[in-house]
């Protein structure tokens, strides 16, 4: 390898948390981040293809920009100089924003999201739009419009999705962090597949303005990255009451990076006795059970723990979200079908037949429901954990809506199994990766805590961290040089 | 898949918002629809006379994790 080649290698294994540290320190620059992260796309992106839209020259700009702030002895943000890249679907004034879609595939707003401030205004810049599932639509990352995206670890397997493309290019090594959005685990299920770390973080948490909706019951933003100390950094930029925001939580917002102290001794850690691990792939129970010797380890302690209303959950969190996402798209269900593709229309057109009663019945029941689970389930536990995926990552032919027959259905449906009770329950959730299947793909490992314990599931997944070292291993294309 | 309830959904999604099954898998996933409705039916009787949507935000704060 030569010193360019190293040198270049070095610069993409860097955590965000490292690199942002390092261009504070002036070890090195934004430019030469966002240079190593351009040749890395260039490099890598026939791989996973994980990019809708880049900016280069703008970017490179920035970068320059960002580098005389430092030079200046100005205050740098927690972010500064880091480029990043998001999923297509956080509005920035004047900028494409594809949703993902056909129909959107020349929208450009006039406004810009709040979080996209907030980061830019913490010190990142952004590279660019990066693949998603259709108007996050789809837990597998298959986009017949913009290819599907193909996960890092393994061409022909799924990335997980919606927010597919983050995962991928946080997995590949081309960024250290993306914004996904997570409505029944559009951000775990990436973050698991891809073997990155990514949190939906509590229902309110973070604003959604200026964010493409799907759900507004159910939509969540949050961070994949490498580490659980990558996305406290973000989740303590982008989390908070925005005024532009009616529905965002004005709960204050603590150091979520300052938490992370690797002490978890005596800390309860819930295994839940029914539904998470039903019928689960034995090598994913395997993992699952590894991980939880992990923690105890490190002195927690592990105490079974029984869900209640886990039918209610589950029939009520698969018909809001849907509702919801039918009545957004209702006009061009009518008048363009045909644009959609088969993934995305095929799921949603039940959604006009569900009657508005059923609808309200499961909004109304919400609350109550989360009380007794928060009452049976954190009154004896601190925070939940359970595997991400319950079964294998399929490979995209056999998750196909479009060419994989009616088996692909189900395999398509089953893959949020596990992630979904989270959003109706509108609980905070963090995914790290805790092994590999027979396949090579990585295995995720779910913690979930009580409304705005953030701190405290980022907390547990940093000291499994600690003392693992899955989330380091490199995957195939991000060993490309 | 039920054929009943597919055709059912297919009648209300035209009567109601004037959408038609897109595809096969609508049409088959308007079948499964069954299913949910069993899950409904299941839960019948459990709802509570004073409980609202906006019930959920309050059980969020009433139900968060408080600082150590």
């Amino acid at each position: 390898m030569n010193v360019q080649a190293s040198k270049f290698a070095t610069l993409c294994d860097l955590s965000m948390t490292e690199a942002a540290d390092e261009v504070a320190k002036g070890n090195v620059t934004s430019v030469e981040l966002t240079e190593a992260a351009l040749a890395a796309f260039e490099l890598r992106e026939d791989k996973i293809n994980s990019v809708i839209w880049l900016e280069r020259e703008a970017a490179l700009e920035k970068a320059a920009e960002l580098d005389a702030l430092q030079k200046s002895g100005a205050e740098l943000g927690p972010l500064h100089g880091v480029p990043l890249a998001h999923k297509d679907m956080y509005y920035q004034a004047g900028k494409l924003t594809t949703c993902g879609s056909k129909i959107r595939k020349d929208f450009r707003p006039d406004y810009s999201a709040t979080v996209m401030d907030r980061l830019h205004g913490a010190g990142s810049l952004t590279l660019g739009g990066l693949n998603m599932a259709e108007f996050a639509q789809n837990p597998t990352g298959h986009n017949v419009h913009y290819g599907d995206c193909h996960n890092p670890w393994g061409y022909e397997y799924c990335t997980g999705g919606s927010s597919s493309g983050s995962g991928a290019a946080v997995g590949a090594h081309c960024v250290t962090a993306a914004l996904g959005s997570d409505t029944g685990g559009s951000i775990r299920l990436p973050a698991a597949i891809c073997g990155v770390t990514g949190i939906k973080p509590t229902q309110t948490r973070v604003s959604r303005y200026g964010v493409m909706p799907l759900s507004f019951s159910c939509d969540n933003v949050g961070p994949l990255a490498r580490t659980a100390r990558d996305c406290a950094r973000i989740m303590t930029v982008i989390a908070g009451k925005d005024p532009m925001d009616p529905t965002s939580s004005a709960e204050p917002v603590p150091d979520y990076e300052a938490a992370l102290t690797g002490d978890i001794r005596g800390l309860k850690i819930g295994v839940p006795e029914n539904y998470f691990l039903e019928d689960a792939s034995p090598e994913i129970a395997d993992a699952f059970a590894a991980a939880l010797e992990v923690l105890k380890a490190r002195g927690a302690e592990i105490v079974s723990v029984t869900l209640p209303e886990m039918a209610a959950i589950t029939t009520y969190g698969g018909i809001v979200s849907r509702c919801e996402g039918s009545t957004i798209h209702a006009q061009w269900m009518r008048e363009r079908p045909e644009d959609y593709a088969v993934h995305l229309s095929g799921r949603m057109y039940a959604g006009y037949a569900i009657p508005a009663v059923q609808y309200l019945e499961a909004l109304a029941r919400r609350g109550g429901i989360l009380k007794t689970f928060a009452a049976e389930v954190f009154g004896k536990c601190d925070v939940l954990a359970s595997p991400t995926l319950r079964w294998r990552t399929p490979t995209l032919a056999a998750a196909s809506m479009e060419t994989g027959g009616d088996d692909a259905i189900e395999t398509f449906m089953n893959v949020s199994i596990n992630t979904r009770p989270m959003n109706y329950l509108g609980l905070p959730a963090v995914s790290v990766n805790s092994g590999f299947d027979d396949n090579g793909m990585p295995i995720g490992f779910q913690i979930a805590g009580r409304p705005f314990a953030e701190a405290k599931v980022l907390k547990v997944a940093d000291a499994f961290q600690l003392d693992t070292d899955w989330h380091m291993q490199k995957s195939p294309v991000a060993q490309m040089i | 898949m039920s054929e009943t309830i597919s055709k059912l959904v297919q009648q209300t999604a035209a009567d109601w918002s004037s959408v038609m099954p897109p595809n096969r898998p609508a049409v088959l996933l308007a079948g499964q629809m069954e299913g949910t409705i069993a899950g409904f039916t299941a839960e019948r009787g459990k709802m509570k006379f004073e409980e609202e949507p906006s019930s959920f935000e309050a059980a969020l704060q009433a139900t968060k994790e408080v600082a150590a």
